[in-house]
């Protein structure tokens, strides 16, 4: 038997992980995945400081859905002090949120299919992404880490010129988005590579506990969490999506039919945002005490714990990313996998955000630290 | 005479995240995509250090990456260049205060940095289009 170390470094990893594979001929039949390379303490730094300064720290937690972590951390704080946001900033919220899921789940497909070597569609992906960061830029005024939420509201407002453009480009890229699905849909490379590659079965969710696009793929419709979250409950456009195969391609074309209900739930807020007027953002008060919030992130559920001074400083914090639930899912997938590139595949396929998921240390036995999760 | 020419026209980078927050990260592989088109000058992203000749370093250097960036930056074949994306990889940037080193200036020696939290891709392609020349520099100086 023989050990393949795969990281830290590696052409198709954005982040640094270190898998190592243990193989039985070339197939996988193991895996031991260490971590650490990322972790800063994150929740350390954010104890005992002001809440104005946790919603930029929350922010940096993960740059790909930086927008979904400062939202629900905002949240949680407004839930805490009883606050309610004005309609007009409710709308504005849902907005970028959906546009970001826009551009996380295009940013993994093409990640995906660079993995598996098929790179013009990867690329073609990758441009018609910039459309939509050029959105997400036209309203918050940056592509990443926006600082566009703020307690109360939010930021800025949009302008009937705005809101035009938005028509338009969303136009364009539903023409896009659907050469591309068919593209994806029908290359004979793509389902050589991923058709019943890396399966998760229903019965081994229960054991895993997996969440987002990874749980929805194997048939697990009700693990969407903006089912329960109350904005999203008055959106008529709204649907989870669900397909039973489970496999790689599965985990991917979820992908894409979340985004087309996205593109239809942009538009509908919008024309929802038209009818309302008012501010943007309220005078409100922090009060002290603790609470929760959850939230469907790009990637599955997403838990902000805190405790709260009466003035708005941070005591506790405890965030719960989505990865490290879908991290204990690869293990399962190895099992569907007949080459060690299949492997990388697989992991790239679950949406990995390594540096969303190690923030706490455990220390085993010994004094020895084993792992930093 | 090739080799002078060839140096401008043919980089390779290898991109090492020590610990960010990934901003920086999809920001170079923006750099990628057919609108910033970073292959268009002839540069390649191949993240394998042995061959490259641009390190690209973003994030604030956790503590178990300290002696491996060092060990990486021996790895690297000379003339190098190393540039740094982002407040992070400059000072520590926000995450100063957690368990980081902060500023990979301290362990290595930093040719070009490109501040941000994170920086636009066309200002990353332009920072390190610049440090181009700095290799070319650094080839005749070596020749000396
Ligand atoms: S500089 Fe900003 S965007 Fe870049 S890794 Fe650091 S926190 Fe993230």
């Amino acid at each position: 038997m023989t050990t393949v170390p795969i990281g830290p470094i590696h052409p198709i990893f954005k982040e640094p992980l270190r898998i190592k594979l243990v193989l039985d001929g070339e197939r996988p039949i193991d895996a031991e995945i260490e971590m650490g390379y990322v972790h800063r303490g994150i929740e350390k730094i954010m104890e005992g400081k002001h809440v104005h300064k946790g919603l930029y720290l929350a922010e940096r937690v993960c740059g790909i859905c930086s927008y979904v972590q400062s939202f629900t951390f905002i949240e949680c704080v407004e839930k805490i002090s009883k606050i309610e946001i004005p309609e007009k900033a409710k709308y504005l919220r849902i907005l970028t949120c959906e546009l970001e899921r826009i551009h996380s789940h295009l940013l993994i497909i093409a990640m995906y299919c660079l993995s598996i070597e098929h790179e013009t569609l990867g690329m073609w992906i990758l441009n018609s992404r910039e459309r939509i960061m050029d959105l997400l830029e036209m309203i918050t005024g940056n592509r990443i880490n926006t600082g566009y939420n703020i307690l109360g509201g939010v930021r800025k407002d949009i302008d009937k010129e705005m809101i035009t453009k938005i028509y338009n480009v969303l136009d364009k890229f539903e023409d896009e988005i659907k050469t591309i699905r068919e593209a994806f849909e029908t290359a004979p490379l793509v389902k050589l590579r991923s058709r019943d590659i890396g399966i998760l079965k229903y019965f081994d969710i229960m054991k895993t506990r997996a969440v987002g696009p990874v749980a929805r793929a194997s048939g697990l419709e009700n693990s969407d969490v903006r089912l329960r979250y109350k904005y999203y409950k008055e959106l008529k456009t709204y649907k989870p999506v669900s397909r039973k195969e489970g496999d790689n391609f599965a985990r991917n074309i979820v992908r894409f039919d979340e985004i087309e209900i996205c593109i239809k739930m942009i538009r509908e807020v919008l024309e929802l945002y038209q009818e309302v007027g008012g501010p943007i953002r309220e005078k409100c008060e922090i009060k002290g005490g603790e609470g929760e919030n959850r939230f469907e992130a790009h990637r599955g559920e997403l838990t902000y714990k805190m405790e709260l001074t009466n003035h708005g400083f941070i005591k506790r914090i405890m965030i719960r990313t989505p990865t490290t639930m879908n991290l204990a899912a690869y293990r399962y997938m190895l099992k569907t996998c007949p080459t060690v590139a299949d492997a990388v595949a697989t992991y790239v396929s679950i949406d990995p955000c390594i540096s969303c998921t190690e923030k706490t240390l455990y220390i085993v036995e010994d004094g020895k630290i084993k792992y930093i999760w | 005479m090739i080799k002078k020419f060839v140096r401008k026209r043919s980089i390779h980078l290898c991109v090492v995240n020590t610990g960010g927050c990934n901003g920086c990260d999809v920001e170079i592989v923006s750099c990628l995509a057919p609108r910033y088109d970073i292959e268009q000058y002839g540069i390649y992203v191949h993240n394998n250090p042995r061959e490259a000749d641009i390190l690209v370093i973003s994030g604030p250097t956790t503590l178990p990456w300290i002696d491996r960036v060092k060990e990486l930056y021996e790895k690297v074949p000379e003339p190098k260049i190393v540039v740094a994306v982002g407040a992070c990889a400059l000072s520590g940037g926000i995450f100063k205060e957690g368990h980081v080193l902060g500023g990979i200036e301290k362990i290595i020696p930093v040719d070009v940095k490109i501040p941000g939290c994170p920086p636009r891709p066309s200002e990353i392609i332009e920072g390190i289009l610049k440090s181009v020349h700095l290799l070319a520099e650094k080839e005749k100086r070596l020749k000396k």
